[in-house]
């Protein structure tokens, strides 16, 4: 057998102690062959991937194959050789070098776990085994993301836990979306690397096919939500003629296409977020409508509006009856939008009391409140996109009006409290730093996005650079740059000594925060050209782990602060800017309240209404509704009952039960709300069960006394 | 709001904004009144102070006028209107009987 090692150059005469039968060895490499030992690939890799020069390089191969050699190592791995190389970096203090030639990935213990045990960092992701891969996957790329994507400031931050870098793992995506249907009306499906070709739609089946199948590949190039503007408005010219029952039919597939776990993002459904108007938006009123094949009708949107309502209507149909087990459906989220001209348009009580019926059994609804002249286009679950005139003049050709956001950056508010030990200068100086930290992400972020479109059609993101109509999919200059926040109730009540809720002086203090932050990203958006809005982060995770890490990092300040129950380590922060979430407050109160932060939230605020096992009836929701709508700010609101639904008798029982309320059986399911969206109660994380505990319930809810709307708590 | 209650006065406080057109005119009634002893605020809307309180009555335009009684209640408001100082006297001193 030919000597495996052989002793290059200048080293010979060195080495007479060690034998060459012990260097029989074969290296295992990561492509699953085997080679013979060679320690010139070692040199072959540093001048590859970094920027050592090439006599350092020689020398610590000869180095690592002198250790191996005295190791008597039987068996030998690519992983393993490359670590022992970036040992021999470190001790030259050649870190850049050692970050540059390091290997991302997993201990062979954690796989194992994943594998087994489910991952509780987002509610929708079932467990199985595209969900694994998900995980796997997303690890190597939050890593890279933290070594190469942003800059070591920026990374630590993150870890530190004074700001959290959303979707880390999705590093190669921008976080979330909003397009128009008239996009595939127009120009058919016809993506890149798609393996067929489709030309526009003629009817609605049809229609509906590209949608779901565009809404997938769009889903696997965004981190969050994919949201569509005005749908029912733009199925209509397909909807013509169309019969009662057919209309129907229309709109259970609809529903039941994303409903369904699809298999993008490890398993989950497509996170959809349909917008619906009542009314024709002013916007669209003259607009020449696109229908059958693509083609201009000859009419313009104003004329199709009884398709629109219908359309509309049947679809609320299907929510009201929920799945096949009576349960509500999780996706898609109908988002109807409430404007002055909703209430001038005949029928509209009627919608309400529909919608508002579907609110109470099953808690679907999402009531966007479009106030004064501004149009907005809700396309996530609270991102939101105020039209200006360029977008107007886009209305024109709806096809162009795509948007997105590339990044949400969300702020530990508490920590700044507690960093500022009661000093009103040190608090807003430090929530300066904390944004500047947040702008820098973004700015490397948006760096990064820029390399990967600029490789075009032929690059990772073809999709998103994809060009039909004069610019590419993605239009980067309607981007926005989201900046969040995590426990402003927290802040408040660490600076000032109560919570939001208790005082006014508390209260606006909180408002002083956001409007300190507004101010400041106003002038960063100024100075850069880019978008930086406020967003109320969903925080599904981020409030839990903001408030871990400062338990380990700010106590005995912290242990006081924190909500939930520490000894079960169920903790959390109070989402964005909420007020807390056990606070008994009368619902109209709260939405009257948390509704005067919204103006200063730009992408968009919601405020949850817990109902628990309540049912109000559908008159006094709609009453509450408009009370919304004409006396306060708030920006969205969402009635949110619990179901407990039943895996023996598969049946779904009204409040949260520890037992199934028809056949008794333990193996059930609680169903609410998590932040945004519908989900299974046993699929969520510590923090989330925590707050859910605290969620005060607005049980005794509205009551109609001889026409007077009362309010109870 | 300490010091700035007297008996059967109101108080007033006036939002503005740089860019504001029609701001600089409310601003001078502001001080106008202040020299007749009115307790008088200034917000600007460019500045967190500002922004902050604007937020809290939901003042979303400029030049906005709000009159409060000594219990912080509101009395009336102008949003985004321009009064003229005749009415905001009246209801300045609407308190005297």
């Amino acid at each position: 057998m030919s000597s495996v090692i052989e002793m290059k150059g200048d080293r010979l005469g060195t080495r007479e102690e060690f034998e060459t039968t012990d260097m029989a060895l074969f290296v295992r490499t990561s492509d699953e062959s085997m080679h013979n030992w060679d320690r010139q690939r070692i040199v072959d890799a540093l001048l590859r991937e970094t920027y050592v020069d090439l006599d350092t390089a020689k020398e610590v191969a000869r180095e690592v194959e002198e250790l191996i050699a005295t190791s008597k190592i039987k068996m030998i791995t690519a992983p393993l050789i490359r670590e022992l190389v970036d040992t021999k970096l470190v001790e030259r203090g050649l870190e850049q070098a050692r970050k540059m030639h390091t290997r991302l990935g997993m201990p062979l213990f954690d796989v194992d776990q994943l594998i087994l045990h489910p991952n509780k960092e987002n509610a929708n992701v079932p467990h199985g085994p595209e969900a694994t891969n998900l995980t796997l996957a997303e690890r190597i790329k939050k890593e890279y993301a933290l070594l190469s994507v942003f800059s070591q400031e920026v990374a630590d931050a993150h870890m530190r836990g004074d700001i959290h870098l959303h979707d880390l793992g999705f590093i190669d995506r921008p976080y979330c979306s909003g397009q128009s249907l008239e996009y595939i009306k127009r120009f058919g499906l016809s993506l890149p690397n798609s393996i067929a070709m489709a030309k526009p739609a003629k009817h609605p089946e049809v229609l509906l096919a590209h949608m779901v199948k565009f809404a997938a590949a769009l889903q696997s190039h965004f981190a969050g939500a994919i949201g569509w503007d005005s749908v029912n408005l733009f199925f209509a010219p397909y909807l013509v003629g169309m019969s009662g029952r057919e209309l129907e039919q229309l709109a259970q597939m609809m529903i039941f296409e994303f409903s369904q776990q699809a298999v993008a993002r490890g398993g989950q459904a497509i996170f959809t977020d349909l917008n619906l108007y009542w009314e024709i938006p002013k916007h669209f009123e003259d607009v020449p409508a696109i229908g059958p094949g693509g083609e201009m009708t000859g009419k313009t949107y104003s004329e199709y509006i009884k398709e629109a309502q219908r359309f509309a209507w049947a679809l609320f149909d299907v929510y009201l009856e929920g799945d096949g087990s009576g349960r509500p459906f999780f996706f898609p989220k109908p988002m109807v939008h409430i404007t002055e001209k909703f209430f001038k348009t005949p029928g509209h009580m009627d919608f309400l009391h529909h919608i508002c019926d579907v609110a109470s059994e099953k808690g679907n609804t999402y009531f966007v409140f479009d106030r004064g002249e501004t149009a907005k286009i809700s396309e996530c679950c609270r991102l939101s996109f105020k039209l200006d005139q360029t977008d107007l003049e886009d209305a024109k050709q709806p096809w162009k009006m795509r948007y997105c956001a590339l990044q949400n950056v969300t702020l530990n508010l508490p920590r700044v409290a507690y960093h500022a030990k009661g000093d009103d200068t040190l608090l807003f100086s430090k929530l300066t730093e904390f944004i500047e930290s947040a702008v820098k992400a973004h700015l490397e972020k948006k760096f990064f996005i820029e390399k990967l479109l600029s490789l075009g059609e032929k690059g990772p993101l073809a999709l998103l650079a994809m060009d039909r109509d004069g610019s590419p999919y993605l239009r980067m200059h309607r981007a926005s740059f989201l900046i969040g926040m995590v426990g402003l109730n927290e802040l408040v009540q660490i600076h000032t000594g109560q919570e939001m809720h208790q005082s006014k002086q508390a209260f606006k203090f909180g408002l002083k925060v956001i409007a300190h932050m507004k101010l400041l990203i106003d002038r960063f958006s100024e100075r850069y050209g880019m978008r930086f809005v406020l967003e109320q982060t969903p925080a599904e995770s981020t409030a839990y782990r903001f408030a871990k890490l400062d338990l380990k990092y700010h106590s005995p300040k912290s242990g006081h602060v924190v909500k939930g129950d520490i000894s079960r380590g169920e903790v959390y922060y109070t989402n964005s800017t909420y007020l807390n979430n056990s606070a008994v407050l009368n619902p109209i109160e709260r939405v009257r309240q948390e509704g005067l932060f919204h103006p200063l939230i730009e992408a968009g605020a919601l405020t949850h209404i817990w109902l628990g096992e309540a049912k109000p009836s559908k008159s006094s929701l709609a009453n509450f509704v408009i009370k919304t709508f004409q006396k306060t700010q708030n920006d969205q609101i969402a009635f949110s009952p619990e179901f407990t639904t039943c895996n023996l008798c598969h049946r779904t029982s009204r409040g949260l039960r520890s037992t199934c309320a028809y056949c008794g059986s333990e193996d059930v399911d609680g169903i609410t709300r998590i932040t945004g969206y519908f989900t299974k109660v046993s699929n969520w994380n510590k923090g989330k069960i925590g707050e859910l505990r605290n969620r005060y319930r607005n049980q005794a809810f509205l009551e109609e006394n001889e026409g007077k709307v009362l309010l109870n708590s | 709001m300490d010091g700035l209650e007297e008996e059967g006065m109101g108080s007033l406080k006036i939002f503005t904004k740089a860019k504001c057109p029609k701001c600089p005119g409310v601003k001078e009634m502001g001080i106008e009144l202040k020299k007749e002893g009115v307790p008088v605020l200034h917000y600007d809307l460019d500045t967190i102070e500002g922004l902050a309180e604007a937020s809290f009555y939901s003042i979303l335009s400029t030049p906005s006028l709000i009159i409060e009684d000594e219990e912080e209640r509101e009395v009336i408001s102008w949003r985004g209107v321009v009064p003229t100082l005749q009415e905001v006297k009246q209801y300045l001193f609407r308190g005297l009987s």
